[in-house]
């Protein structure tokens, strides 16, 4: 069974939807910054993609300003639902119908309310309207409920690749026969939480990200929400379409709670795996969306990973450069992108870079590139307790 | 697929499975803590110290089901808040330090993955690793996964397990949320008490699947999961599951329901079996584990037992009399995610 993509949204820090994404793409014009909503010391001392809407704005353009309780992440993921089942057409009754399912993903949920947790947790509140909002499916719940779904729901954490799995996981339930369409993707939003767990293991940046560059000191954090609507080919004849998945790549790197292995082992088997779940060869994959968070230990190993699986390294780029690492919904940000650049057979760079990592050659693209045919792409993502997955998107 | 070993740490005698022999535990309060065993031989001293509760007690009932096997072919963990109190104490350092320098130690461990990703270092797999966070039906999640696998034929045996501990953490937020019991019960009286609330549980099972086997305790013959159902809805959706399995409701031999004492939304069980079981004995698990998000896989763990025919002695456990064929789980969590797991022999 043939998977489609017929819709997508995109929420992150160059754009609050997929067109104002796509003109920041082409533009090479990067959502990092100072952050101006975030309540952490570091606010103004680090470099973050922050979604550039407050929290009040996002609930007010939602028109959900009388509901209590939601939180930055829900708010989000709202906003990149919308758009998605809105972009792909599709109806309340097929929203709703049993054989669509959602399957979303988040890190963070709703500790990005790190201040309101920490006073209901050790009792130094009564009541609190965020009580029941910190849960990671929280965000999902409140899509579920608030769409009327009836299908399968699931909320998948494994850390930086989650949302990547959420792709994944809606493919294989299209591809089984279960369930006619899929939503998926993830949201996460920048958290104090994140923020000093991400510090205390001394891998933030003091600039702008530059994944890939000698000179590389670490990721910036991100936020940011994107869902993609897919269905199967039955259900979709003659419908406009961005493009299949058609593949995926699962496995754990067993080395180490926080650093990939020298030796690239997860990272090479998932790409090995993805490339023959969609029944391809490496020297078809005309572009590879890399992790590339920016960090000394990922850059190095991935780098390692493309010269082990791929004759000659396919142009390939980190659009973390652009917006961030957002977390769990990194891999659905990034499968847009994806997409995006099939449509329009078009590259976006990896900015910041001035002296590219020994090895990365002429592939790593630097520049906007245009008239350029993508019809294969790969998409890595790589998690915190091991978690690697890559997708294949394919344009026909 | 078919359920061929097993290990559990929960707030009953089940470790030394002492408790299919009759032995059990009577819990009082709010919070139904595990039983936790000596971990010699599964895990060593310097890091036992360093792990958070949950890590421990998945390592404990997955370890050894896994350590002398080469051929696991993927590793599937269900768990809805994961290191709820390595969240707290990294929490906790944020604000009373003021966002001074940190260790990772507690940020690390507070991620829900990295029970999935100790059990892959620890056995040095390289397989499919995931964890579902879908709270009430995160270990639903893990099955329907597991069975994709093994129809995709990219496995054969999987490690299929869930954890949840109990913390200061979700404990004091969940008593905000008016979750649990004001007056005191005790295990023995917890479903009868009528009263708005329950109790808290925790611990990890953990289950081998294999796509075939000829020696196993179970075989997982369906699974289901609705959100926000009405009870119509809820009720078509075993009928259809039963009809999928040409079954009718006289042949499930046994129901488990998830009745957890709270007087909000027992009904949901009360109404399902009136209409739909009205002839079967009806058994209950929270009443010995307390309550969890992923507490169904405990209700799974018991129906492996109860169809093996090992299970004869199982406290509060009402058996027809005659050997099960079939067993039907039924759990919601608060009303709002249900979830139904058919077993079979």
């Amino acid at each position: 069974m043939k998977v489609f993509i017929t819709g997508f949204g995109c929420i992150s820090p160059i754009g609050i939807n997929f067109p104002e994404n796509l003109k920041s793409l082409q533009s090479e014009k990067d959502g990092l910054g100072k952050s101006h909503f975030l309540n952490s010391l570091y606010a103004s001392k680090k470099y973050f993609g922050e979604v550039k809407v407050d929290t009040p704005q996002l609930q007010k353009e939602l028109l959900f300003e009388n509901v209590e309780g939601l939180t930055r992440t829900d708010l989000l993921a709202f906003t990149a639902f919308r758009e998605a089942v809105k972009n792909a057409g599709l109806t309340h009754d097929e929203i709703s119908s049993a054989d669509t399912a959602f399957i979303s993903a988040s890190t963070v949920g709703g500790m990005c309310n790190t201040d309101d947790i920490y006073k209901d947790a050790n009792f130094k509140s009564t009541s609190n309207e965020f009580v029941n909002s910190y849960p990671y499916s929280r965000h999902t719940l409140r899509i579920v409920s608030l769409y009327g779904l009836k299908g399968f729901t699931d909320t998948i954490n494994t850390a930086c690749s989650s949302s990547s799995n959420a792709l994944m996981m809606g493919m294989r339930l299209i591809q089984s026969g279960r369930i006619k369409r899929a939503i998926v993707g993830g949201a996460e939003s920048l958290a104090k939480f994140t923020v000093n767990g991400f510090n205390s293991l001394q891998i933030l940046a003091e600039d702008k990200c530059k994944p890939f560059d000698c000179s590389r000191d670490g990721l910036n954090l991100g936020e940011g929400a994107a869902y993609l609507v897919m269905e199967a080919e039955d259900v979709c004849s003659g419908k406009e379409h961005w493009g299949r998945i058609t593949g995926s790549g699962n496995s754990n790197d067993a080395f180490h709670t926080s650093t990939l292995s020298d030796n690239a082992t997860g990272v090479i088997k998932c790409m090995q795996l993805a490339l023959s779940d969609a029944h391809i060869s490496a020297g078809q994959v005309n572009y590879i969306n890399a992790h590339g968070t920016g960090t000394q230990n990922n850059d190095q190993v991935e780098l390692t990973g493309f010269s082990s699986i791929f004759p000659v390294i396919p142009p390939f780029s980190s659009t973390k450069s652009y917006t961030g690492h957002t977390l769990a919904a990194s891999g659905a940000i990034e499968a847009v992108f994806c997409l995006l650049s099939m449509k329009y057979n078009e590259l976006y760079p990896s900015l910041n870079v001035a002296n590219p990592l020994e090895g990365c050659g002429s592939s790593l693209v630097r520049k906007y590139t245009t008239g350029i045919e993508v019809n294969y792409i790969m998409s890595n993502a790589y998690g915190f307790g091991g978690n690697c997955t890559s997708l294949i998107f394919s344009k026909y | 697929m078919y359920i061929t070993a097993l290990k559990t740490i929960s707030p009953q005698p089940t470790y030394d499975e002492s408790f299919f022999e009759g032995n059990h535990i009577v819990h009082s309060g709010n919070k139904y803590r595990v039983t936790e065993p000596d971990y010699t031989g599964i895990i060593n001293p310097g890091l036992l110290r360093r792990m958070g509760k949950s890590i421990r007690i998945g390592i404990g009932a997955g370890i050894p089901l896994i350590r002398n096997r080469k051929d696991i072919d993927a590793i599937i963990i269900a768990s809805s808040e994961g290191g709820q109190e390595e969240s707290i104490k990294f929490l906790n350092q944020i604000l009373d330090y003021n966002e001074g320098p940190l260790t990772p130690t507690n940020f690390i461990q507070s991620n829900p993955n990295a029970l999935a990703g100790t059990l892959a270092l620890m056995s040095q797999n390289n397989c499919y690793n995931i964890t579902h966070v879908h709270k009430g039906n995160a270990f639903e999640c893990s099955l329907t996964d597991a069975s994709l696998l093994i129809e995709e034929g990219k496995a054969k045996t999987i490690l299929v397990g869930n954890v949840e501990e109990i913390s200061d953490y979700n404990f004091n937020i969940e008593v905000l949320a008016g979750k649990y019991k004001e007056k005191e019960t005790s295990s023995e009286n917890l479903l009868l008490s009528g009263t708005p609330g329950t109790v808290c549980g925790e611990g990890s099972c953990m289950f081998i699947l294999e796509a075939s086997s000829k020696d196993y305790f179970a075989r997982i013959g369906g699974i289901e999961q609705i959100t926000f159902p009405t009870e119509e809805e809820l009720h078509d959706l075993v009928r259809n599951m039963l009809a999928k399995n040409n079954l009718n409701p006289t042949d499930i031999d046994a129901i488990i329901l998830g009745y957890n004492g709270d007087s909000r939304t027992d009904f949901w069980y009360n109404n399902l079996s009136r209409r739909i079981f009205p002839g079967q004995p009806v058994n209950t698990y929270k009443n010995l584990v307390g309550e969890f998000p992923s507490s169904i896989a405990f209700a799974v763990y018991l129906g492996a037992w109860v169809i093996s025919g090992k299970g004869s002695r199982v406290t509060g456990i009402t058996l027809p009399g005659k050997p099960i064929r079939n067993l039907l789980i039924y759990n919601h969590y608060y009303g709002e995610q249900h979830g139904l797991i058919l077993m079979s022999t």
